[in-house]
């Protein structure tokens, strides 16, 4: 009897091992897979963008119809259009953030409000672009420039930055909160001092995609910022600008010659990619230091 | 007799939505006392601690009703500021709570965000840490974090925290249910020392710890005020039968 129990336990004992060993080796795969995909799409544009690349070619505006010369206009215009994105986006969602999870009375309006937002997140982006241009460009005669392309980002970003700054101030202890109040400081002093510091390396996380999105898009300047050829650089808000999204797009569309400006399509993407790394590394950075002090 | 009474609930019910927690409950506590109040869990006692700072103001859907008189003045009177009330009636909570801040800031934030006169911020964190008996293991480290502290030490951290805004009361709900014993022993002897400033009214389910350290001793059971007393004769001839059932492990 003792026996049979031994052996009967030894196998179950097995056949628990081997799941284990199956699922964990699933996960593996999973993880595997995304990973070497990741690696597989750098890996070509790096190849391919490589040779495009030179000082030049970072520092010089596009020559000869843009089949040759640099994307140095381009580089700026991204970048221009992403703090100005983020300049837009990340206060206002903050904000709004505050507003939803510390102070609105929870509720079916505020329920109402935050379904919206969702669904904001899901618009397609060339809506925000059509909306940028009935709305920035030719009602408030903001004109095709910096500031209406930068207003269109960063609505467009708004609720991915709305739902990572809800998700962070949800995480402070409420003690932190409880602690601060029986001190007899008031709420916007708590809000302001504790809760928003100890939730600021979580809205960084969740902003840094938003970020990424803002210097990817194309549909949304194309309508409200982006030009498909200017030499000069910008010299106030509401000048045009070129950006990479859509200088990669009109290269490989509409540009003079398609086929004989591949390397430097791809070289354009391979920059594209490095702007947007760089500023998420920024945000990294930041991040990292706001964090040393936060344990709990 | 009545100028020693501090504050005051007259016929004080409260509700959480629909439920009742509190039911009538009337009673005074005295200045530079320490009171306890005990009861099983769930009984409201600290549902009445956190009525006395307006802390329970933070849940939706409370009401109160009655009157709790402190100063004279009613603190649940629409003209009042909870933010004022807190500044005098200080708290300290069940789980150590210290901010993810240095020692030092832990204590100067109270003082330097509630305009009191701190001209001497440093005296003022010194003195405060002294009175809550920490000031000799922190000295040195003041400008590290809180959160390195042992637990024993953080629940002294948020003892003196309190203390720099120099309430009038002091609040404390289980403040050593967290701790280990000698951290305990270590409050137990600061509340004793304490009481010579402050009032305290201390929620305690440890009933040891209510004969040791409190004067008067009142007794919840479903919302009720059962006895009201002072300690000794809480514990050695209670009035009222169902409290020394409780007191003596009989339910509870």
């Amino acid at each position: 009897m003792k026996d049979m129990m031994k052996s009967f336990k030894n196998n179950s004992m097995k056949w628990r091992y081997f799941k284990q060993n199956l699922f964990f080796g699933a996960v593996r795969l999973s993880a595997l897979i995304i990973a070497l995909a990741l690696g597989g799409i750098l890996f070509y544009i790096i190849v391919n963008g490589i040779g495009a690349i030179s000082w030049d070619f970072i520092i010089k505006p596009p020559t000869d119809s843009m089949t040759k010369g640099g994307i140095m206009p381009a580089i700026l215009g991204t970048i221009y259009l992403t703090i100005g994105a983020i300049a837009i986006g990340l206060p206002l969602g903050i904000a709004s953030a505050i507003y939803l999870t510390e102070y609105a009375k929870q509720g079916r309006v505020i329920r109402l409000i935050k379904v919206g937002i969702n669904c904001l997140a899901g618009v397609p982006s060339v809506v925000f672009g059509l909306f940028g241009l009935g709305f920035f460009v030719i009602f408030l005669k903001f004109g095709s420039s910096i500031l209406s392309g930068s207003l269109t980002l960063g609505f467009l970003i708004l609720p991915t930055i709305i739902g990572a700054a809800e998700e962070a101030l949800k995480a402070v202890p409420q003690t932190f909160r409880e602690a601060s109040l029986s001190l007899g400081v008031s709420k916007w002093q708590t809000t302001y001092r504790i809760v928003l510091p100890n939730a600021m390396p979580g809205i960084l996380t969740g902003s840094i995609l938003g970020i990424g999105r803002a210097a990817g898009e194309t549909a949304p300047i194309m309508f409200t910022a982006a030009a498909y050829f200017t030499a000069k650089l910008p010299g106030s808000i509401f000048d045009e600008v070129m950006a990479l999204p859509y200088h990669i797009y009109v290269l490989a569309t509409a540009g003079t010659n398609i086929e004989a400006t591949r390397p430097i399509q791809f070289g354009t993407v391979l920059v594209l990619v490095a702007v947007v790394l760089s500023i998420d590394l920024i945000a990294i950075i930041i991040r990292s230091y706001m964090r040393k002090n936060k344990r709990w | 007799m009545d100028s020693d009474i501090i504050i005051k609930l007259n016929k004080v019910n409260f509700y959480y939505g629909q439920s009742r927690a509190l039911t009538d409950i009337t009673m005074s506590f005295i200045k530079n006392k320490v009171s306890a109040l005990i009861g099983p869990s769930g009984c409201g006692k600290s549902t009445l601690l956190r009525l006395l700072n307006r802390m329970n103001d933070l849940i939706d859907e409370t009401r109160v009703e009655g009157e709790i008189l402190f100063e004279d003045k009613n603190i649940y009177a629409k003209d009042i500021d909870p933010v004022e009330i807190r500044r005098k009636v200080g708290m300290v909570f069940q789980k150590p709570n210290p901010f993810p801040k240095t020692i030092y800031n832990n204590i100067a934030y109270g003082p330097k965000l509630t305009s009191m006169n701190t001209d001497d911020l440093d005296t003022l964190v010194e003195q405060s840490l002294k009175q809550a008996v920490l000031w000799d293991e922190v000295k040195d480290i003041l400008n590290k974090s809180a959160m390195n502290l042992s637990g024993g030490q953080q629940q002294r951290l948020c003892i003196a925290r309190a203390l720099a805004m120099k309430p009038d009361i002091l609040l404390m709900d289980e403040p050593t249910s967290a701790l280990d014993p000698i951290s305990t022993a270590k409050i137990e002897e600061l509340i004793e020392e304490l009481k010579k400033n402050y009032t305290i009214i201390i929620v305690t389910h440890n009933m040891q710890q209510a004969a040791r350290i409190s004067d008067e001793t009142a007794f919840f059971y479903l919302g009720n005020l059962v006895e009201y007393n002072k300690t000794e004769k809480i514990f050695t001839n209670p009035d009222v039968k169902q409290t020394e059932d409780y007191i003596t492990g009989r339910f509870g």
